[in-house]
């Protein structure tokens, strides 16, 4: 959860998307400036923090960049529990991809923070001749969905940086959140009390 | 964007990166006692620093084993307890107690004798077992002290139930908290830190709150999951590493992730904790993980029994030095290398950059001191120079805060010197060779990597950097980058030391040597480290041939020794920066004679050139730029010496190439004490007559010097230039043919090197002074035309005839000598001028114009009579009645003024009176309170006196204080007093 202090701002924000849609190559541009072309696919999740600045406040992103292979898709409502931001990454090139984009942003409406600001991005916008969903229908998608939306290229660097910055710039306008950090914990039922005696 | 951690590192799982590679563990002892395959295991250190590690069989047997430092791991105790395999041992040394459990049922033995054994038949059924870790913030903030035979506490999976127990004193079991519903898949694994349990199921792991009793999931394990889930408590940062597959997913007591991902090789049943590092083993290997960075950094491969599991186990408290391994029957202990042979090891291996990386690592942790990380710095540093990369030493070496620069000095001067002795016998860790001359270093470097080269062609891997067996640099490279490198050290050193004398001149060095300069600690070296701080930056200058750079240093603030430097910068001909070095020194006899030889030979090697070529200097005056410059540093040393015998030496030739910059060295006020004119005017080339002129203007102006010899010879000379100088004009104004131009040039020619002109300057002397000898004066000027400075000498002399013929007749400056007669004050002297008005001699005619208006100004001071006596017979009717007719109304007008004066200080006076008549008559009321304001005592009916500014005294004091002094200590006769009311306004 974003959290002020002074004028820092510690912010939590998860990266989803598609196996091959290119989180971590977005995540390593951004934070890097780097990029590989033969991006080794993320196991589990990376961590990354960044600070910018933005309005006069420094925003410190703690980046979770998670695995989109569909083995670890249990993991991810941990990593997105209590994040602040959350960018959804798709492949221009791959209409799966954007189904799957589309599948995470419900269970993010559904399981996810209210008050989270969730970023839709087209990546790989570098591949224009392979492009398979039009950048129109993404930014109808997200406009209704209330996402913003933005195509973005790891490999020319093109909006990478820009969203990051937008989704900062957006984030101490965001309502605090109802919900603690950390874990929801539900009440269960008391269980009995047994004082043991001796064996 | 300003950092990033790192985290899943996105090299193959497993591998061990050469980069990262790092010796954290070594084998320490190993035993393979003839027994059942092990299925537990357990290692702990008590307070007897004893060690014993604990192993549970498939068959039932819990045998300890001891660890001694020299003899190795041996067979202390055993017992059987079922003989059903023992799951597993958990050491629980606060209360001495092993609980062991085995069949679902937990056994409590005892840690030392492993007897009695005794079995909690309150709990059936149980698949786990778990100890409550309490981390020292917890324990601080609640007051559970660690080690106190109580808060003994259990979490246990019984099937899909997890039980909280506690065990008190007596070894008997309580029952804390049962809770159901929630682990429906059976619990497989439990972690209990402070408040939080988390337990592992097949299905999901979960959070479990003991303070709220609430729960919930962390996160779900795909379906179907290859392997059971697994845990580990990573006691050091309280935290838990969760697995799913291959990967640990590190979560804190909130069930939030921390840090990326590890991902493990290969699948592991148990892990350990040892440091900052996870231990994984699988299938004879053992993995080291760095927590943070993921990277694997050790893998360490011991036989192991085909097909069995390997286990291992860690001291469970996060600062243990031991890990417990164990395959088949075997036992081994591995144990942590000490910080420092991890250093020396990573050095050894020329991974320096891991080095430096684990020492910032240890720092952070607290587990290593800024000393050490300089220490290693320099050590790096020292390595790195042997390996030839003198940049990247340098660097390291401004990084230590503890190296001293004398440790360099060996690398730069042949031994012995003067410094020998100043060189710390520091070795640090051995691990590079004893330094000698860079030269040595390179040539040395050079051979190994040829013999590098060699090797490789046959076949062998050397550590020599890959870049210089590809492209072997040159020698003269080498040494070029050495000496560059070593310059960039030493000049930071030795602006660190000028930083530290408020003398900052950081924009001397790079960007990146600013950031060294701004973090230096050298500001305090003693002053011999100093001294061969800068000689020796000199001599790797010198070596660079930066002359710039020399200079700088020469010239500025610097503890060189010129002893050392003389014969070497006099050889090769840097005399610049010798004479530069001598000033600095306060050597200015050496300094200057540098300066003279510099300036004789640039003029003539510059009278040589413009010979040859066409020069593009000014060469009107034949003095080239490097002359001036000679001069001028001459000069700025002479200035500021108070040595007579040197200044006067070397005035000389200073004033042969600059006149200005000799008279600024007599003139000098930097100089303590002053030289003696005397001296100095004997020493001054008579024909320079320029200079004898100002440094007179200068004693007599500057100096208040009222030595009579001094104005008078400064009139005299000043004198001789006017005169001169109206000689020549009278030349010019005669020759009518000369045409501008070469008038122009020939004043150029006679430039004189000030820009007032004598003639005012003269005639100013001569009125302000009256030291000088007007007569002396007067004998030079007297046939000459300087008729305006002839009358001020007369007038000195007091000859007022002469003066008034002078400024009246030969001048007809009538204002001039109308107030001459003003000075004088005596009705005669205007009479006189009159006369001479009326009268003049040499045939002139009488200057009727001039009489009037002295009349007219000055009538009042005639008598009317004695100028109608005086008025020729000659004068014109009309002339003469205006002349009379002025005088007479002058006088008239004169009474008038008088009259009017008169009348107002009259009216004045009455006004005075007025006020001063108002003041005594006021009105004061006294009434039974009113006081003195002296005494304070009652004033009843006594009497009293007041003041102008209204204070009141009774009598008496008015008597002690007098009538214009009141209380307020006002002295109305000092101090006057006027009221608004009053009318006196002037």
């Amino acid at each position: 959860m974003a959290s002020t202090g002074h004028t820092n701002l510690n912010a939590k924000l998860v990266l989803l998307g598609d196996m091959g849609a290119g989180k971590s190559s977005l995540v390593i541009r951004f934070v890097k400036g780097q990029f590989l072309e033969f991006q080794e696919s993320t196991i589990g999740a990376a961590f990354f923090s960044s600070t910018l600045a933005v309005n006069n406040a420094t925003v410190k992103f703690e980046i979770w960049d998670t695995a989109g292979q569909e083995r670890y898709h249990s993991l991810a409502p941990m990593y997105y529990r209590g994040a602040a931001a959350a960018i959804i990454v798709y492949d221009i090139t791959s209409v799966d991809s954007f189904a799957r984009a589309k599948k995470w942003v419900q269970e993010l409406q559904k399981q996810g923070n209210p008050n989270m600001i969730m970023a839709l991005a087209g990546n790989k916008a570098d591949l224009e001749d392979k492009r398979n969903v039009p950048a129109e229908e993404a930014r109808l998608y997200a406009e209704e969905n209330g996402l913003f939306f933005m195509e973005t290229s790891a490999k020319t660097a093109v909006n990478v940086n820009d969203i990051f910055y937008e989704l900062a710039k957006r984030l101490p306008t965001a309502q605090p959140s109802q919900s603690p950090a950390g874990m929801v914990l539900v009440d269960r039922p008391a269980e009995g009390f047994r004082a043991g005696c001796c064996t | 964007m300003v950092e990033f951690s790192m985290a899943n590192p996105k090299s193959k799982p497993g591998s061990e990166s050469k980069s990262h590679s790092r010796n954290v563990l070594e084998h320490f002892a190993g035993l393979n006692p003839s027994i059942p395959p092990i299925r537990s295991l357990a290692i702990t250190t008590n307070s007897d620093s004893q060690t014993l590690v604990f192993i549970g069989t498939v068959a039932g047997d819990v045998i300890s084993l001891s660890l001694n430092p020299n003899s190795g791991l041996s067979l202390h105790l055993r017992v059987n307890i079922i003989g059903k395999p023992v799951s597993s041992i958990h050491v629980v040394s606060h209360i001495k107690k092993l609980i062991v459990l085995s069949d679902g049922f937990i056994y409590l033995l005892d840690l030392n004798s492993l007897e009695p054994v005794r079995k909690l038949s309150l709990l059936k059924n149980v698949n786990v077992v778990c100890k409550r870790y309490f981390s020292r913030n917890y324990s601080l903030n609640n007051g559970i002290i660690i080690g106190n035979e109580d808060g003994c506490f259990f979490a246990v999976g019984v099937g899909k139930k997890l039980v909280l127990v506690e065990i008190v004193l007596s070894g008997s079991p309580i029952i804390l908290k049962e809770i159901q519903g929630d682990f429906t898949d059976g619990i497989m694994c439990i972690s209990w830190v402070d408040e939080s349990i988390i337990v592992g199921t097949r299905s999901a792991y979960y959070l479990y709150s003991y303070a709220s009793g609430q729960c919930g999931v962390i996160f779900s394990l795909p379906d179907p999951s290859v392997m059971l889930p697994r845990m580990k408590l990573l006691a050091k940062e309280c935290k838990v590493m969760l697995m799913v597959d291959n990967v640990g997913v590190i979560v804190d007591s909130e069930g939030q992730p921390v840090g990326g991902s590890l991902v493990f090789g290969e699948v592991s049943e148990t892990m350990g904790e040892i440091g900052a590092y996870v231990v994984v083993v699988r299938s004879g290997n053992l993995e080291l993980y760095h927590k943070k960075s993921g990277y694997c950094v050790q893998r360490v491969s011991f036989v192991g029994e085909v097909g069995s599991p390997c286990l291992v186990a860690d001291e469970e408290d996060g600062r243990g030095k031991l890990v417990a391994v164990a395959a088949g029957s075997k036992v081994m202990c591995y144990m942590k290398v000490p910080s420092e042979e991890q250093i020396k090891d990573l050095l050894r291996k020329k991974n320096f950059r891991e080095a430096i990386s684990l020492v910032e690592e240890l720092q952070n942790e607290g587990e290593m001191t800024r000393e050490t990380l300089s220490l290693v710095h320099a050590q790096v540093g020292f390595l790195l120079l042997f390996d030839l990369r003198f940049e990247e030493a340098v660097d390291h070496f401004l990084l230590s805060e503890t190296m001293e620069p004398s440790e360099l000095f060996p690398f730069i001067m042949r031994d012995p010197n003067r410094w020998s002795l100043l060189v710390p016998r520091n070795r640090y860790w051995g691990l590079h060779p004893p330094p000698s001359l860079l030269e040595k270093v390179v040539d040395d470097g050079l051979t190994g990597i040829q013999r590098a080269i060699f090797l490789r062609k046959a076949g062998v891997e050397t550590a020599v950097d890959n870049e210089f067996l590809l492209n072997p640099p040159s020698r003269a490279d080498l040494l070029e980058s050495a000496i560059k490198n070593m310059t960039r050290l030493f000049k930071v050193y030795w602006l660190s030391c000028l930083c530290g004398t408020s003398k900052a001149k950081p924009c001397l060095c790079t960007e990146k040597d600013r950031q060294f300069l701004e973090a230096s600690r050298h500001k305090d070296l003693t002053p011999s480290v100093r001294e061969g701080v800068d000689t020796l930056l000199m001599y790797l200058y010198r070596a660079l041939n930066r002359v710039d750079d020399m200079e700088r240093l020469a010239s500025s603030e610097n503890s060189c020794i010129v002893e050392e430097l003389e014969s070497l910068l006099s050889e090769s001909g840097h005399l610049r920066t010798l004479a530069f070095l001598y000033a600095s020194k306060r050597m200015s006899s050496k300094s200057l004679s540098i300066w003279r030889v510099l300036a004789r030979n640039y003029s003539s090697s510059h009278l040589k050139d413009s010979h040859g070529t066409n020069h593009v200097q000014d060469t009107t005056k034949g003095i080239s730029f490097d002359q001036e410059i000679a001069v001028m540093e001459a000069s700025k040393i002479l200035e500021a010496s108070s040595d007579q015998e040197l200044v006067l030496q070397h005035l000389g030739w200073i004033a042969d190439i600059n006149q200005l910059l000799a008279v600024q060295v007599l003139v000098s006020d930097k100089r303590t004490d002053p030289l003696p004119p005397d001296e100095v005017i004997a020493a001054i080339d008579p024909r320079k007559v320029e200079i004898l002129l100002r440094y007179l203007q200068w004693l007599i102006e500057d100096q208040d010097s009222d030595d009579t010899r001094f104005h008078t010879t400064y009139a005299l000379l000043l004198s001789k230039s006017a005169l001169d100088a109206n000689e020549k004009e009278h030349a010019t104004q005669n020759s009518e043919g000369v045409n501008q131009k070469e008038i122009n040039i020939s004043d150029r020619g006679n430039n004189s090197i000030f820009d007032t002109h004598n003639r005012e300057r003269l005639q100013f002397f001569l009125q302000s002074s009256d030291l000088y000898d007007p007569d002396e004066v007067l004998d030079l000027v007297e046939r000459s035309e300087l008729w305006l400075e002839k009358a001020i000498l007369y007038r000195k002399l007091g000859q007022e005839t002469l003066v008034l013929q002078i400024l009246a007749l030969k001048l007809e400056d009538c204002e001039a000598a109308e107030q001459y007669c003003a000075e004088i004050g005596r009705p005669d002297a205007y009479m006189q001028l009159l006369e001479m008005y009326l009268e003049p001699m040499n045939g002139k005619e009488p200057m009727f114009k001039a009489a009037v208006r002295l009349l007219h100004n000055h009538g009042e001071m005639l008598d009317p009579l004695q100028v109608l006596e005086r008025l020729s017979p000659d004068m014109p009717l009309q002339l003469a009645s205006e002349t009379i007719l002025r005088m007479l109304r002058a006088r008239l007008h004169h009474h008038r003024q008088g009259q009017i004066v008169h009348n107002l200080s009259r009216a004045l006076d009455i006004d005075a009176s007025l006020a001063r008549f108002e003041e005594r008559s006021r009105h004061v009321l006294i009434n039974d309170d009113s006081i003195c304001d002296s005494c304070h005592a009652r004033l009843g009916t006594k009497l009293f006196a007041m003041y102008p500014d209204d204070t009141i005294v009774c009598y008496k004091c008015f008597r002690r204080q007098g009538e214009s002094t009141s209380v307020s200590g006002r002295d109305f006769k000092r101090d006057i007093l006027y009221k608004p009311g009053w009318l006196v306004t002037r």
